[in-house]
């Protein structure tokens, strides 16, 4: 991993890493048209040229929504597209940072990061511009439902 | 290496799947050297590209095959069933070593030296029995030189060879992946022009800009139509294999079995013809094993011997619709009918009144399999209802049809390409959402009394052409908060489902129909079951594509009880019973009638101000037809809209006004004549009541007369594109027929735009003798005769007192 060139980002409040080689590029998000009916932590779908993107709510996604105000951190205008699994999303987060290269494994530290942050994340990594959380895209996609049904399932 | 391989194996797949309906074909007319020469030319090629690799085996088959077809072409020998058995044993010999050869796995040894001896036994039956005839080569060798072979046989076979290049198409091979990539770089282009298209037309009239603009326009959707076309494959590949396929399929069943494919040049999406390969198979493998029965069943009900299975596929706008039909012994309704009250499909009571189409069409319902014992043909653990799931998967639809003992005919709807798709915008709460145009019967507009909307419990229900249809409200739906106004005059889809049934979807107003490239959503998305997919309107919003059937289902609207349970008013004609249908009404005396279901046309509502009185025998306008009209009551009417029933004997029409319309039921009962009442055929108990029977005859006696086309006013309209699309619904609604120019008569009243009115005006050129003007401001300059393009009310009022005052003019004529 060290090396590899990650993007930070900044959702509620904390700093975050993703694989450079997952992020398509940063937009200015547009109009967002809601989805009605779809989970909240899907915020609708924005266009990209031809392309519609799913708009994720980062915060919500990792399943904050209830714990924090939606309003409590600033939104950025700008988003980072991902794609997983065939199919494009927008993220949107805090703020994008930087762009900075990975100084060693992702590692836990003692204590765990919390619920939330435990399912999405696969370790801290240190960069050159400090500590992040290493977020597992896939994870962070498949929403706040997921883990929840994994409690239920394990009841 | 690789690629070279890679194209070997892919090459040699294109010729196996093209070479197999061949050999069925030659089989069925040995003297075709056409055929003939195709499939030596396959197993030839395969021989050669042997020679690049290293495959022994194959080498050695396809040899021995190329052998044995050359002495055919040569003349040497006949060609025979033995024969061709043995050359497809080859081939598909063949085809199994191609798939282990790329998936790198080692082909289990052995079993070619039976094949080729296969070739080799039969080759010697027929050249012993031929002996005399021949007067060389009857003992031709295993391993002869195929070249020499070849070089004397070339020869011969050149004419024929020439023709068959002729029809050939060119081909190339390109991953879907690319497509794909130029499909949506074009439509980014697309989106692009509409953007500059957007910023043209704020900056204004620019002709230096414009010119060039258009030719990009033009060239653009002709590089779009383009590209979708790419993605298109002839059915042919499809068919290609089926005569194979009813050819081992038949004879492991020991019948015999015609194919007759029509329509291969029919195009479709690429994925689309993935899709429907499999059901296409089942319901072959379903007629050849159920339907056609056995030869010497066929000669005792004195069919022919051979069964004939016809498949054709034909194109019809968006949708492609693919035909497979037998003669064999057709579907046994009873016994379907029995399976489905065993199964709890339906009920004895529902068995009783349901029409044959019905009950043939439950074989598609979950749970159905009317085979008692399970073949290995038919019964796969699959049934017709996954068969109907994966075409209705893709938005398409399956039916079914049979007559006793003359066949049975299954009839697939599917659309022309997955991606891209006919829809409509609606909207509702400030979202707006597209809806495929192939699910939409009809749009309604109207105030929710004209469509009897009514809550029963939590479900709405509208009425439309006399049935209570289920109504959703697409604002309830999504969750969507909707405004007041569009509640109580809202606008109906009226959707028909694949299935056949239904059901209305209201919302607040429709925006524009179009052309929708239909993009894949997320999973998490998909998984609200309410959208099929996104798509990007013109000016690059996107919407989501709302996903009808599964509304409709979530809402349990596609369950046949619920649709047994409403039942048809009208239009129930096309029943097989046995039993005579009527109509049950009350009229205007209060008395119950009925009426035979073959007269009923239609059930027609019209307001009674439309009745006119003035003449001895009131008469109704209705579909620009003047219908003579009875059964009105003496006194004025109390309520202000009637329900007419429109009987036909086939030439003239009447129309029948009733009270209410009950429901169409089977006359079940003796029926007892009465011979006072002339207008009565019979008294008959319907439920335990009497009902009586309108005489039909005398009825058409006396009051039948062929329908007049009642004279619509004409109206001429500007020209333009608006005009079209936005002026010509309105005037039409307003009682007017469209013309044109040239078939506009003085009658005819003209809208004309006032700038250009007053053109014409100034210049002298003749206008129609009554003229509407339209202004495009909607503040009216003083003293002038002008109505606001867009003030419907003005435009209506101005219609109709032009209409008016035609027919003054008419009658003074």
């Amino acid at each position: 991993m060290t090396g590899d060139l990650l993007v930070i980002a900044r959702i509620a409040g904390r700093r975050c890493a993703l694989a450079a080689l997952d992020v398509k590029s940063v937009i200015e998000i547009g109009t967002v048209t809601p989805i009605p009916r779809a989970p909240a932590w899907i915020a609708g779908i924005t266009a990209l040229r031809s392309q519609a993107l799913t708009v994720i709510d980062c915060r919500r996604a990792l399943g904050l929504g209830g714990v924090l105000a939606a309003d409590e951190w600033a939104t950025d205008h700008r988003a980072v597209v991902v794609a997983e699994g065939g199919h494009s999303y927008a993220l949107m987060v805090d703020s994008i940072e930087d762009i900075t290269t990975a100084a060693g494994e992702a590692g836990q530290v003692p204590g765990g990061f919390g619920a939330e942050w435990s399912r999405v994340a696969t370790g801290m990594i240190e960069t050159l511009a400090g500590p992040a959380l290493m977020l597992d895209l896939a994870a962070l996609l498949a929403g706040p439902e997921v883990a929840r049904h994994e409690i239920e399932a394990g009841i | 290496m690789d690629d070279l391989l890679a194209d070997f194996i892919a090459e040699t797949r294109e010729m196996l799947e093209a070479s197999g309906g061949e050999l069925v074909a030659w089989e069925a007319d040995p003297a075709d050297r056409a055929r003939l020469d195709t499939i030596f030319r396959f197993v030839h090629t395969v021989k050669g590209n042997c020679g690049f690799f290293d495959f022994p085996r194959l080498a050695g088959l396809s040899h021995a095959a190329e052998d044995a077809l050359a002495d055919c072409r040569a003349g040497r020998r006949d060609p025979d069933q033995q024969l061709v058995s043995a050359v497809l044993a080859v081939i598909d010999r063949i085809a199994l070593m191609i798939d282990a050869i790329e998936a790198g796995e080692a082909f289990p040894e052995g079993g070619d030296d039976s094949l080729i001896a296969a070739l080799d036994v039969s080759h010697e039956t027929v050249s012993g029995a031929g002996l005399a005839g021949v007067k060389e080569g009857s003992n031709p060798p295993l391993h002869a030189p195929a070249e020499t072979l070849l070089a004397a046989n070339d020869e011969a076979a050149a004419p024929y060879r020439r023709t068959e290049t002729a029809t050939a198409q060119r081909t190339i091979r390109l991953p879907v992946e690319l497509l794909d990539r130029v499909m949506s770089g074009v439509s980014d282009m697309v989106l692009a022009r509409n953007d500059l298209a957007h910023r043209l037309r704020q900056a204004g009239n620019q002709p230096t800009i414009d010119g060039p603009f258009e030719r990009l326009t033009t060239i653009l959707s002709d590089v779009r139509d383009a590209i979708t076309r790419m993605r298109m494959q002839r059915i042919e590949t499809l068919f290609g294999a089926l005569p194979r396929l009813v050819r081992d399929l038949s004879a492991e069943l020991g019948k015999q079995v015609m194919v007759d494919l029509d329509g291969g040049d029919v195009e479709l999406d690429r994925e689309m013809i993935e899709t429907i390969r499999d059901p296409l198979t089942h319901i072959i493998r379903n007629a050849i094993d159920h339907g056609i029965e056995a030869p010497s069943a066929r000669l005792a009900s004195g069919k022919r011997e051979i069964g004939l299975l016809a498949i054709a596929a034909r194109q019809s706008g968006n949708t492609i619709s693919i035909v497979i039909s037998d003669d064999g012994r057709g579907l046994d309704e009873e016994r379907i009918a029995a399976k489905a009250i065993a199964t709890g499909l339906i009920t004895a009571a529902e068995r009783a009144v349901a029409s044959r189409d019905k009950i043939l069409n439950l074989i598609f319902e979950p749970g159905f399999s009317t085979a008692e014992t399970v073949s290995n043909v038919s019964g796969r653990g699959v049934g017709l209802d996954v068969v109907r799931q994966n075409l209705e998967k893709v938005g398409g639809s399956i039916k079914v049809s049979s007559q006793p003992g003359e066949g049975t005919l299954f009839s697939l709807q599917i659309p022309l390409t997955l991606s891209i798709i006919a829809g409509l915008t609606v909207e509702v709460g400030g979202h707006r959402f597209a809806i495929p145009q192939s699910y939409v019967e009809e749009i309604v507009q109207g105030t929710a009394r004209a469509l009897e909307f009514t809550r029963m419990g939590e479900t709405a229900l509208v009425t439309f052409r006399g049935n209570r249809v289920p109504c959703l409200m697409l604002g309830e739906v999504l969750g969507v908060a909707s405004c007041e106004i569009a509640a109580s005059e809202p606008t109906l889809v009226m959707l028909r489902l694949a299935s056949g049934d239904l059901f209305a979807l209201a919302v607040e107003g429709i925006h524009n129909h179009g052309d929708l490239v239909v993009k894949p959503l997320a999973p998490a998305v998909m998984r609200t079951g309410l959208y099929a997919g996104s798509t990007l309107l013109d000016d690059g919003q996107p919407v989501l594509l709302l996903d009808v059937a599964n509304i409709a289902a979530q809402a349990n609207l596609v369950s046949d009880t619920r649709v047994r349970a409403l039942g048809t008013l009208d239009e129930e004609t096309a029943t097989t019973s046995d039993m005579p249908r009527a109509m049950l009404f009350t009229d205007f005396a209060g008395r119950r009638s009925a009426v035979r279901l073959e007269l009923v046309q239609r059930i027609e509502t019209a307001p009674a101000a439309a009745i006119d009185r003035s003449a001895a025998r009131p008469r109704v306008v209705i579909d620009g037809l003047i219908l003579p009209l009875i059964g009105l009551p003496e006194a004025p009417l109390a309520q202000s809209r009637v329900r007419l029933l429109r009987l036909s004997d086939g030439a003239c029409e009447l129309l029948y006004a009733v009270r209410e319309v009950e429901d169409a039921v089977e006359l079940t009962e003796a029926l007892h004549p009465v011979p006072e009442d002339p207008l009565a055929e019979a008294v008959t108990l319907i439920g335990g009541q009497p009902v009586t029977l309108i005489d039909a005859h005398e009825l058409f006696a006396r009051h039948g007369e062929p329908p007049i086309a009642a004279a619509r006013p004409r109206c001429m309209l500007p020209p333009g594109e608006w005009a079209r699309t936005i002026l010509a619904p309105l005037v039409a609604s307003a009682g007017y027929d469209i013309v044109s120019e040239d078939d506009a008569d003085n009658a005819a009243i003209g809208i004309v735009f006032d700038d250009i009115f007053e053109v014409a005006e100034a210049l002298g050129r003749t206008l129609p003798g009554r003229v509407i003007r339209l202004r495009d401001q909607p503040d009216a300059p003083e003293g002038c005769e002008t109505i606001y393009r867009y003030d419907r009310e003005g435009l209506l009022a101005a219609l109709a007192a032009a209409s008016r005052a035609g027919i003054r003019t008419g009658e003074a004529a």
